[in-house]
């Protein structure tokens, strides 16, 4: 080969280097961690005691640890799990991250592939349910899997070692001696912004399915009551208390509050009184292998806006229904039959931005023209606004509007159960905080409020604060919702009327869609965004805040 | 005609015996009674509802007893009938998911009579709510009924707003069964 044959062959060489880069770089499969060897394991229903959980409680402790560095273990769900889409994001996982599954049968071949990312076990003991806790926190600072004594002889197969024996060692003692002493051992060496509240369940059958993602960032797993009027939890709450106090401001409250201890009401309150977020639920699967995606390159939220943000609308004659479901997209009414029939409004946590890219991108992807999706709730992630300190407030809110806007939302949707008892009761905003609200979120569409029904309403500019009048219990039979409904309409006779409605989750669409066509009287149903548009147009409803002399089911908690 | 003794006091007795069969129509009203939820309307936001039924002269008072998990809300309506009431706290079995209120100060107007040949207690309320568009009137008619046995007790309530009417059923809770 001469000088020039040498000079055109490197010539082209470089030509083709230089097209493959470009080539390459515009592949849309070059996602963080595109093309990814993974395994999967299916996890059946069984989370009793002394049944199903040992073995789950072994294998989510080991997720944590496989996934520290990378996307390695997924566990797929039965669809009946109260977190439906565990199915449907491992299919959009090879489709869209081109993940390479491999499934694993067994604990046994679990531990065959992954036992290297162990560095012993620690034993749980089954008749003191905290212990169960207090390894998980074990686990995750000192990289060991938790095991029940029967399965000792398995993990022990796989060559790991004992590194801490329960069994024995906290019984006749109360969970606050216990998570005291957990705390004096391994507080200083667990994360400080985030914490897990590893309650729910409680008893013979335990959930733990957010383990995971505890252990693989070093938590401190816990499930201390909140319970202000159950003298003998006093201690525990005294402790909660205390380790809220020493998290970095904003920090997250991840889990779920036990059911056999306190309230769902009284948590979110002593948090929010913190400044924290929740960020649930205690079965929230597979965050520790979500966690390691960002979304899909090129991909950008755009939400089914039903008119031009800056449309400006007149409402009629007519009574304008809007259903929102606002319970986590992910264990709603996304995957029941119907969905797309009727316009739907979803509140989306926002904070999956951060723990679960795929999952919201495989909602958006998966959405249909009639699902719009809102913020909430309440900020960037589940608190109570009339509880958050003043100080507190503006940081958090600001957090909320840049990911409302990296998802393209433009409702936020509000929740205070401060004073409310489950979902009825009082559950109105301060005029101070919705004065709040209104400081904080200058350009949305509008507001809503509540969970259950609520009567704090307000319109300032062209943004209108509605709350739900109605919540559709999904145990309520539907001639009756239907008859609820219609009173409503009989009782609001002016017109317009603006009927929000809640629909709690595990309803489906198609039900709703029966219970419409029993409705009496001019009625349109419309998305979200133009309900909230037309309620700004005409005002037929009260403004109202929380007054101080309603009843109130719950007066608070003492301030430090 | 003049009236001997006799005769007064014949009238007398029939007269007190006319009004106390007036006021106490049906004493198998009273009693204590427990919803059969298989049976009845389905409650909204409560779990239970207990009624107990006081007969006094032309006064009947109905003791609610109403349950939502850890929850219990007491109330009672005093009705007479024998003239119009007004009720400052009248207590409505709520919808609870529904936004309708007692109105702030609202004051109940209620009247009451027995009817069917004095088996059935009908009540009737005009009691003001709170809905988003303002305070409005809703009117509540109510009619207790007593099966023949005495053991069960349907309570009949249309709403003015209501075009199916709600229907709780009871069983009477005797001494045994309450312990």
């Amino acid at each position: 080969m001469n000088l020039i044959k040498r000079y055109i062959t490197l010539a082209a060489m470089v030509a083709m280097l230089g097209t493959t880069t470009v080539f390459a770089a515009e592949q849309p499969e070059s996602g963080k961690n595109y093309g990814v060897d993974a395994w999967f394991i299916h996890f059946d229903l069984d989370w009793n005691v002394n049944g199903g959980l040992p073995e789950k409680a072994l294998l989510v402790s080991l997720q944590g640890l496989a996934n520290r560095n990378a996307p390695q273990l997924y566990i797929v769900h039965p669809p009946e799990f109260q977190w439906e889409i565990t199915g449907p994001l491992f299919d959009f996982y090879q489709r869209k991250h081109g993940v390479k599954f491999h499934e694993l049968q067994s604990a046994d071949a679990a531990l065959t592939q992954f036992k290297d990312v162990a560095k012993g076990y620690v034993v749980w003991d089954k008749n003191v349910g905290a212990s169960l806790n207090v390894a998980f926190t074990i686990a995750g600072v000192e990289d060991v899997v938790v095991v029940s004594e029967e399965l000792i002889p398995l993990v022990e197969q796989h060559g790991l070692k004992q590194f801490d024996d329960l069994r024995g060692r906290y019984t006749g003692k109360t969970d606050a001696e216990i998570y005291q002493d957990a705390y004096n051992k391994y507080w200083d060496r667990c994360a400080k912004d985030r914490v897990m509240l590893m309650g729910g369940n409680h008893g013979a059958v335990r959930m733990p399915g957010m383990a995971d993602w505890g252990v693989e960032q070093k938590m401190f797993f816990h499930d201390l009551s909140a319970n202000l009027n159950n003298p003998a939890h006093q201690a525990e709450l005294a402790l909660t208390r205390r380790i809220f106090s020493e998290l970095e401001p904003g920090g997250y409250v991840f889990g779920w509050h036990s059911y056999g201890k306190d309230t769902e009401e009284q948590y979110t309150t002593l948090l929010s009184m913190y400044g924290l977020r929740m960020e649930g639920l205690h079965n929230l699967p597979n965050l520790s292998f979500n966690n390691q995606f960002t979304f899909t390159p090129g991909f950008k939220f755009t939400n089914n806006h039903s008119m031009p943000l800056d449309a400006k609308l007149m409402a009629e004659e007519k009574v304008y229904i809007s259903f929102v479901q606002s319970d986590s997209i992910g264990i709603g009414v996304w995957t029941k039959p119907g969905r797309g029939k009727l316009p739907f409004g979803w509140q989306v946590t926002m904070n999956w931005t951060e723990f679960s890219p795929a999952a919201l991108e495989y909602f958006h992807e998966s959405a249909t023209p009639n699902d719009y999706f809102i913020g909430g709730l309440s900020g960037p992630g589940y608190m109570y606004p009339n509880s958050i300190p003043a100080d507190r407030f503006p940081i958090l809110m600001k957090r909320a509007r840049e990911l409302m806007a990296l998802l393209d939302e433009h409702i936020m949707e509000i929740m205070d159960n401060t004073a409310a008892d489950g979902n009825v009761g009082n559950t109105d905003l301060t005029k101070e905080t919705v004065d709040a609200y209104y400081r904080e979120f200058p350009d949305v569409i509008g507001f809503i409020n509540g969970y259950g029904p609520a009567r704090t309403r307000d319109l300032r500019d062209t943004r209108p604060m509605i709350s739900y009048e109605y919540y559709i219990d999904p145990r309520r039979p539907r001639d009756q919702v239907a008859a609820d409904l219609n009173e409503l309409i009989a009782l609001n006779s002016k017109r317009p009327y603006y009927l929000l409605v809640h629909v709690r989750e595990s309803n489906d669409v198609n039900s709703l869609v029966e219970i419409t066509k029993q409705l009496e009287g001019p009625i349109e149903i419309v998305p979200i965004d133009r309900f909230l548009k037309l309620a700004a147009s005409k005002k037929t409803y009260t403004t109202r805040y929380q007054d101080p002399e309603d009843p109130k089911h719950f007066e608070g908690f003492p301030k430090e | 005609m003049k009236l001997t003794a006799l005769k007064r006091l014949l009238i007398a007795g029939l007269f007190a015996l006319g009004l106390t069969v007036m006021a106490t129509a049906n004493p198998a009203l009273a009693g204590h009674w427990q919803l059969d939820t298989t049976q009845s309307t389905a409650l909204d936001g409560w779990n239970k509802m207990d009624l107990t039924i006081g007969l006094d002269g032309s006064k009947v008072s109905v003791d609610y007893r109403m349950q939502w998990r850890a929850t219990v809300h007491e109330a009672t309506n005093v009705f007479d009938t024998d003239t119009p009431v007004a009720l400052d706290e009248f207590f409505r079995v709520e919808q609870r998911h529904m936004a309708v209120y007692p109105a702030k100060h609202g004051v109940t107007k209620a009247v009451a009579k027995w009817i069917d040949g004095d088996k059935t207690l009908l009540t009737e309320a005009l009691t003001p709510v709170e809905v988003s568009q303002g305070d409005v009137m809703m009117r509540i008619t109510t009619e207790y009924r007593v099966s023949e046995t005495g053991d069960r007790l349907t309570v009949i309530e249309l709403h003015s707003s209501r075009n199916r009417p709600l229907v709780y059923v009871f069983n009477k809770v005797t001494g045994e069964d309450a312990k």
